[in-house]
């Protein structure tokens, strides 16, 4: 069953004159055990749509959906205040840059001992303080680090910051979450310490059972830790598949370049040869094409592509494109 | 062939000023020696605190090397004369974002390292700055432009710009390819493989991204807690590692090449 089910989402942002279109019909869905990459350029609306579904976007964001559902529940028939408490137990969120997220003035093992729930604490309440403490070192145990004393008493800056993003991961474990979104958690690291991070959060999904949707604008870095990948550009759905499909034999032109375009996927290409690439960047939300926001950079765009084109499904290979190039292989 | 740079025995220890018995120095990079021709890259690779970044600043001159010297086309570069040093070495930085003032225009930006370095009138800067900025993908009339009216993209082609506008003969590449996104970093990857075949420019490129390197450079050095573990050529390390280190860097990165 899936435990996330979004269909045609659309976030809208809210200006003085005509509302842009900033997430244009983006569908999603998860299963349970399921991890997901959601891969897209700076500025393609991913980190737009985990917040939408976390329900953290202000007044000025219009989020509009067909179906929009957690395990059953529509979450756009209830209130905030309903929806929040719904959110709040299930699903937990770990950002980018865990130094900027931690509070500088506080002490890890405080920060930590908020973050445990009153609910799982047993006793009388002379007794709590002890339970929150052992609560919080347990929480750190369980994302690898072993000296929590020294953990607990020092300060965000002390830590590395391979160190605060698995502090950050313990506070999202804090609820027991069923689907932790990790909106790109090991930007700005070392590749030793992308690989900790990433080698625990699966273990986390292997031994808790516990989805995850796992954010990040390189394809190549996600395709190791990931079952199915999403694909998004400019605020668009372009591609979903699992994750042999997408990186072997994607059918969207867009797809298709961001994997020749990887030096790591081609191996075999001569050195110092040139790389392909599309023209051009990604267009601003003030400067959008119509149609396929991709149009204006495509290798295979034609006339049709003023329009946008429907999601066409192929055994679970789902593609937004006129002219997908499925008949290619 | 004689090598365009050449470096021998440099290494820089920083001091901790304490009370006399209580003095230490720490070593940021021990000893080390190679050489670049024009036309090849270099690729440095390492973890932070292997000493990538005290490298690249000893050959810019931020830095005064502790022993060692620097010899570019055997002429000895002394540490302190950075007219000499600026025409010819020249440096990217990981974002560009940052680097480029905001309160200047792309003109005046690109105008600066020539007025200090070269004699041209103000019509001849002009001339070069225009000619510069097509060189690197971008119109001329992006000059009147101020840096935030750009993408991430086109302001690391502005830092390229700013980099080549003095004809150096070896760019120094700081992480300037890992801030962006993959289809402008292959963008970026082809224009300076073709500025490097047109101008023979010698890179130093320091990465953390292998498939980078492997399609970028000639020859890669691993550094490790400011000591060299291997150096040699790029296609021959990473397909045959001879150290444990080199070896769990290649393991962690899931890196493989094709046997053939």
């Amino acid at each position: 069953m899936n435990i996330l089910d979004i269909r045609n989402l659309s976030i809208k942002l809210l200006t003085s004159t005509t509302p842009i279109l900033a997430v244009d019909r983006v569908s999603l869905a998860m299963k349970e055990g399921e991890v997901r990459g959601l891969v897209g350029e700076s500025g393609s609306g991913k980190s737009l749509l985990a917040q939408a579904i976390v329900g953290v976007l202000d007044d000025k964001w219009q989020v509009d959906a067909d179906r929009f559902h957690w395990r059953g529940i529509d979450l756009m028939r209830l209130s905030v205040d309903e929806r929040k408490k719904v959110i709040s137990k299930d699903v937990a969120m770990i950002f980018q840059e865990p130094m900027a997220c931690l509070d500088p003035t506080t002490t890890i093992g405080a920060q930590l001992e908020e973050a445990v729930d009153d609910e799982q604490l047993t006793g009388y309440f002379w007794q709590r303080k002890q339970q929150r403490k052992l609560a919080a070192a347990n929480l750190l145990h369980k994302v690898g680090i072993k000296h929590h004393e020294v953990c607990t008493k020092s300060y965000p800056h002390q830590l590395t910051e391979a160190l605060c993003q698995r502090v950050m991961i313990a506070m999202a474990l804090a609820k027991r979450p069923i689907l932790l979104i990790a909106d790109e958690p090991t930007a700005a690291m070392e590749s030793t310490n992308q690989n900790q991070i990433f080698r625990l959060l699966a273990s986390l999904n292997q031994l808790k059972n516990m989805s995850i949707l796992l954010i990040s604008h390189d394809l190549e870095n996600v395709t190791h830790w990931t079952n199915t990948i999403t694909v998004m550009y400019s605020g668009q759905f372009v591609e979903a598949g699992t994750t042999q499909h997408i990186f072997n034999k994607p059918y969207h032109p867009y797809t298709r370049a961001l994997v020749d375009s990887s030096p790591k996927a081609n191996m075999q290409i001569p050195m110092k040869s040139r790389l392909m690439t599309l023209p051009g960047s990604i267009p601003i939300l003030q400067h959008l094409p119509i149609g396929c926001r991709l149009g204006p950079r495509c290798p295979k765009a034609q006339k049709a592509c003023v329009q946008a084109p429907k999601v066409k499904n192929y055994h679970g290979h789902q593609v937004s494109c006129h002219y997908s190039l499925k008949g290619s292989y | 062939m004689t090598s365009l740079l050449q470096v021998s025995n440099l290494s820089k220890s920083y001091k901790l000023n304490g009370f006399w018995f209580n003095r230490k120095s720490i070593p940021a990079l021990e000893p080390l020696s190679f050489d670049i021709q024009a036309y090849k890259t270099l690729a440095i690779v390492g973890e932070t605190a292997s000493g990538k970044s005290t490298l690249a600043k000893l050959l810019v001159g931020a830095e005064k090397p502790t022993t060692g010297n620097i010899k570019l086309n055997g002429q000895m570069l002394q540490h302190g004369n950075f007219k000499q040093r600026c025409q010819h070495i020249r440096m990217i930085f990981q974002d560009s974002g940052t680097t480029l003032n905001p309160s200047l225009t792309i003109q005046q930006l690109l105008d600066e390292p020539l007025r200090l370095n070269t004699d041209l009138t103000e019509l001849e800067r002009n001339k070069l700055i225009q000619e510069t900025l097509q060189k690197v993908g971008l119109l001329g009339e992006h000059m009147s432009f101020y840096p935030h009216m750009f993408s991430g993209g086109q302001k690391q082609r502005i830092s390229l710009a700013r980099a080549i506008i003095l004809k150096p003969q070896v760019i120094i590449l700081d992480e300037a390819l890992a801030a962006l996104d993959p289809s402008l970093r292959s963008q970026m990857i082809n224009l300076l493989l073709d500025l490097q075949q047109q101008m023979g420019l010698a890179y130093i490129l320091i990465s953390h991204n292998l498939g980078i390197v492997r399609h970028f450079s000639d020859k890669m050095m691993v550094l490790c807690k400011g000591r060299v573990l291997e150096v040699g050529d790029t296609q021959q390390l990473l397909k045959n590692p001879q150290h444990k280190y080199t070896k769990k860097l290649i393991m962690n990165q899931h890196f493989k090449l094709p046997n053939n």
